[in-house]
């Protein structure tokens, strides 16, 4: 609303048109990029089917866990506890199979419930006590980071993992696809349809584009806001049980990492097709972006650091692609 | 009709001199993608004089004031200032050239007092390096005791009423002695009193030399203020009236493109009140509201009248559940009703059109489609079990509102934002006639919406009326509810202190009412 006095520089139609592309596929046109490159580079490691399967395997989980990022962010709220939460869901899930001896699929179960809990509370903290949200998940965040210690006693669970258990991550499905790929289409297909087709999409979209005239046209804004968080909290569940499985055990932190690349997904994603705004098909653009380029580092050897620079790197591209693309829109 | 002003256009009513034209724009163009806004339209300002800018929604006016102001740029045409062709890049560019702007969405910074909003951007004097704060006071008293501004100085802007914000913006061009002041529709949301005070100035404005162009829908201010006006339709100047060219028959058939028909008086009351649908005792919430009782029958056109300020919105906000009371009942058709939220109220038959369509009515960013669907979800999904949108029935039977609304837009799917304020107003009711509820709230339906649609508008609140909806109605136009309400209360303060019904509707009972204060 205060355009017209702080006087912005005017861009011409072209300009503008220019930028406006470059906003919206900057993120393919990248991924596209990189995976020339690193087919020109390494043409007989990096553009194999082996490889490709193995990237998209990798990617898989972060995908899962920035897939339910983005329902939080689409409602309006951010939700740092996702990278926390899993790192205590893996822990668990290993702790109820190989401590209290649950049936596997009783224990996945039962930690899915214990992930959509944890986005409740944050989700009832964020709207009953009107916590800022960034702080209500990283105090939360952290709450479950103490409750991951406690229950294992700083002691990684690592014997005694049954193979059942390592074998949904390493399993194959028909034709070979890998189950963790198979888990991650299904959600995010499942998210893309409940967001961009069903009516209670369309209350989601409307919360997050403007609270206050949703709540007039009669939607309940804190529940959609909840069933943000819960989903976000499943989806970081479903992650901290998948790599718990892959790792074949349960250590505290593990999945902490997870919070910058979902970020990092998410604002790319949002980057991506559309004018900064948060959706479900750009996350996943966004999160093979930093796979492929994860992988591409490995294949040439490169240090660890890198890979932290390369993350930090395009979180802070991620975020101001986002808003240059909102900001023209808005011109 | 027309007072003082209708004397000559190109001659001062003083001295019979000539007025010196000021700028002048020629074939004017601008294409938002394949929507021509402005197809080479073409307008003259002179000194002295008050011209007025008129139009149906979506005709061009306040794209026109964007490329004056620099805000966008023309695809083509011309502009000069005292005969010299200029070009407008930026909004600075345009202060330089004596032009200052109020724009239909007003532009002021809520967190920065009343006195640096008056001088952003505006050369400052100093002392020993620090902004002389006190001095700039000095001089800029004057200026806002002549626009009658009286908030403090230091006052933050957030805390401004809608009147005083475009005082505000006033100071602001007398500050910089502009030559031309832009208005684009000042009076949209004043009251009648501060209506009246901006139309003085303005005339005072107009005497002291400077050029006004004012973008208005109220006929009745176009005849009374201005000495010529233009008037666009579909992005062309259909024509440019002054003199005794400048009636209200003319303005109308320029701005609609042929004969409107005003509503026939016996349109309402032919057909008898039902049942009680609403039942409102002692309502409160101080300081807004204190102690309301009303009735609301079913089939009826309840008008609210009063003052911007009076309580009315706050009061259509507690019976919609968008905040609760402190005292008081309600009843729903006899059953007790107490809302722990508009999404209670809308399950309870409830419908609201608040009164700040961008902030409270409209996702901006999403479609026309999305946004009237937005409380009719119900009813476009393929089955309850399965909410997937029937992408088919959502789209006609957005089309089929769009339509009967005369909604200006290329297509449903278009952003919302990107349609002018009336169109925008025009969404915000579409998505309740989709609905359909038991009980209609409009709290000023019409603001910123062109003649034509406006009687539209009305003829579709008889009609829903017509069929047993229950429909009250806010408005700060005196002359909107006498036409449309089958019944209206004026509030006074928080309290309703008349009610008026059959011949004793008039305007001026209205205005009287809500000047008398609440005993
Ligand atoms: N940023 C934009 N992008 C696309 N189309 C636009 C944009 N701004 C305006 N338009 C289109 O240009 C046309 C003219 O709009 P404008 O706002 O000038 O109308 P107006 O005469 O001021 O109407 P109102 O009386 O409703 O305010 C409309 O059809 C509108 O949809
Ligand atoms: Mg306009």
């Amino acid at each position: 609303m205060t355009d017209i006095s702080t006087s912005h520089r005017r861009l011409s139609p072209g300009t503008k048109a220019g930028l406006a592309f470059f906003a919206r596929y900057a993120t393919i046109l990248g991924l596209i990029a990189m995976i020339v490159a690193f087919s020109l580079l390494s043409p007989r490691a990096f553009p194999t089917l082996l490889n490709f399967t193995n990237v998209l395997n990798q990617a898989s989980l972060a995908i899962i866990i920035a897939s339910g990022l983005t329902m939080a962010v689409i409602v309006g709220e951010l939700d740092l506890s996702v990278g926390f939460a899993a790192s205590l869901h893996g822990i668990l899930v290993t702790g109820l199979i190989v401590a209290t001896g649950l049936p596997i699929p009783v224990a996945i179960l039962v930690v899915l419930a214990v992930g959509a809990l944890v986005g409740l509370v944050n989700g009832l903290v964020v709207t009953k006590l009107k916590v800022n949200s960034v702080i209500a998940t990283l105090g939360i965040g952290t709450i479950l980071t103490g409750l991951a210690f406690a229950y294992s006693a700083g002691v990684p669970i690592v014997s005694g993992v049954p193979e059942a258990f390592l074998e949904i991550s390493l399993g194959r499905w028909l034709w070979g696809i890998p189950n963790n790929i198979v888990v991650m289409a299904v959600v995010v297909v499942a998210l893309w349809v409940l967001v961009e087709r069903t009516s209670i999409g369309q209350e989601i979209q409307a919360v997050g584009g403007n609270p206050a005239a949703a709540r007039l046209a009669g939607i309940s804004v804190d529940r959609i806001k909840i069933l943000g968080f819960v989903i976000s909290g499943m989806c970081a569940a479903l992650t901290g049980i998948l790599l718990a499985s892959r790792l074949g055990s349960g250590t505290a932190s593990a999945a902490d990492g997870y919070l910058l690349t979902a970020f990092a997904a998410v604002f790319l994603g949002s980057a991506t097709l559309r004018d900064g705004e948060f959706h479900i098909l750009g996350t996943v653009i966004g999160a093979l972006v930093i796979a492929v380029g994860f992988n591409g580092l490995n294949i040439f050897g490169a240090p660890t650091f890198s890979q932290y620079m390369l993350q930090g790197g395009i979180l802070i591209v991620a975020v101001g692609l986002s808003s240059l693309g909102r900001s023209i829109a808005e011109r | 009709m027309h007072g003082t002003a209708a004397a000559g256009a190109a001659s001062n009513p003083e001295t019979g001199a000539p007025r010196r034209l000021f700028l002048s724009a020629q074939g004017i163009a601008k294409a938002y993608g394949g929507v021509k806004a402005l197809n080479g339209v073409s307008l003259a300002l002179r000194e002295g004089e008050v011209h007025g800018l008129v139009g149906a929604n979506g005709a061009g006016k306040s794209t026109l004031i964007k490329i004056l102001a620099g805000l966008t740029a023309a695809d083509a045409g011309r502009i000069t200032i005292d005969g010299a062709p200029v070009t407008i890049a930026a909004p600075h560019e345009a202060s330089a050239l004596g032009m200052s702007f109020i724009h239909q969405e007003l532009a002021f910074i809520p967190e920065m007092s009343v006195i640096e909003n008056i001088m952003l951007g505006l050369p400052k004097p100093s002392r020993l390096g620090f902004i002389d704060w006190r001095a700039i006071a000095r001089d800029i008293a004057p200026i806002a005791e002549r626009v009658g501004l009286n908030t403090p100085f230091h006052a933050k802007a957030r805390s401004l009423s809608t009147a005083e914000a475009w005082l505000v913006n006033i100071c602001r061009a007398l500050v910089r002695k502009s030559r031309l002041l832009v208005m684009d529709e000042p009076t949209a949301s004043l009251s009648a009193r501060e209506a009246e005070r901006l139309l003085a100035i303005v005339e005072d404005l107009s005497r002291s030399g400077v050029a006004v162009l004012y973008v208005s829908h109220r006929l009745d201010e176009i005849l009374r203020l201005c000495h010529s006006v233009t008037a666009f339709r579909d992005g062309e100047s259909v024509a440019d009236l002054s003199g005794d060219a400048l009636t209200r028959e003319r303005l109308m058939e320029a701005i609609v493109g042929g004969n409107v028909e005003t509503m026939p008086a016996e349109a309402r009351a032919n057909h008898d009140r039902g049942t009680v649908a609403l039942k409102v005792r002692g309502l409160a919430r101080a300081p807004m509201v204190r102690g309301v009782d009303f009735e609301l029958h079913h089939g009826e056109v309840l008008g609210i009248g009063g003052l911007v300020g009076a309580g009315r919105s706050e009061l259509a906000r507690l019976v919609y559940g968008a905040d609760r009371p402190h005292e008081g009942a309600m009843e729903l058709a006899g059953k007790p009703y107490a809302p722990s939220s508009p999404t209670a109220a809308v399950r309870s038959g409830l419908g609201f059109v608040p009164e700040e369509r961008r902030s409270e009515g409209l996702i901006l960013t999403k479609s026309v489609a999305f946004n009237m669907q937005l409380a009719n979800l119900a009813n476009i999904v393929r089955s309850p079990a399965l909410p997937l949108i029937d992408t088919r029935k959502r789209r006609s039977q957005t089309e089929a509102i769009v339509k009967s609304l005369a909604v200006k837009t290329p297509d449903t799917e278009t952003t919302v934002g990107r349609l002018s304020g009336g169109n925008q107003q025009k969404v915000v009711i579409g998505r309740w006639l989709l609905r359909r509820p038991n009980i209609l709230i409009l709290d000023e339906p019409t603001r910123g919406v062109d003649v034509g649609a406006r009687g539209e508008i009305h003829r579709l609140i008889r009609e829903i009326a017509a069929e047993g909806m229950a429909v009250m109605v806010i408005s700060s136009e005196p002359d909107e509810l006498p036409d449309l309400c089958d019944r209206i209360l004026v509030m006074v303060e928080g309290r309703i202190t008349r009610e008026l019904t059959g011949e004793d509707m008039t305007r001026n009972a209205i205005v009287s009412a809500s000047y008398a204060s609440a005993a």
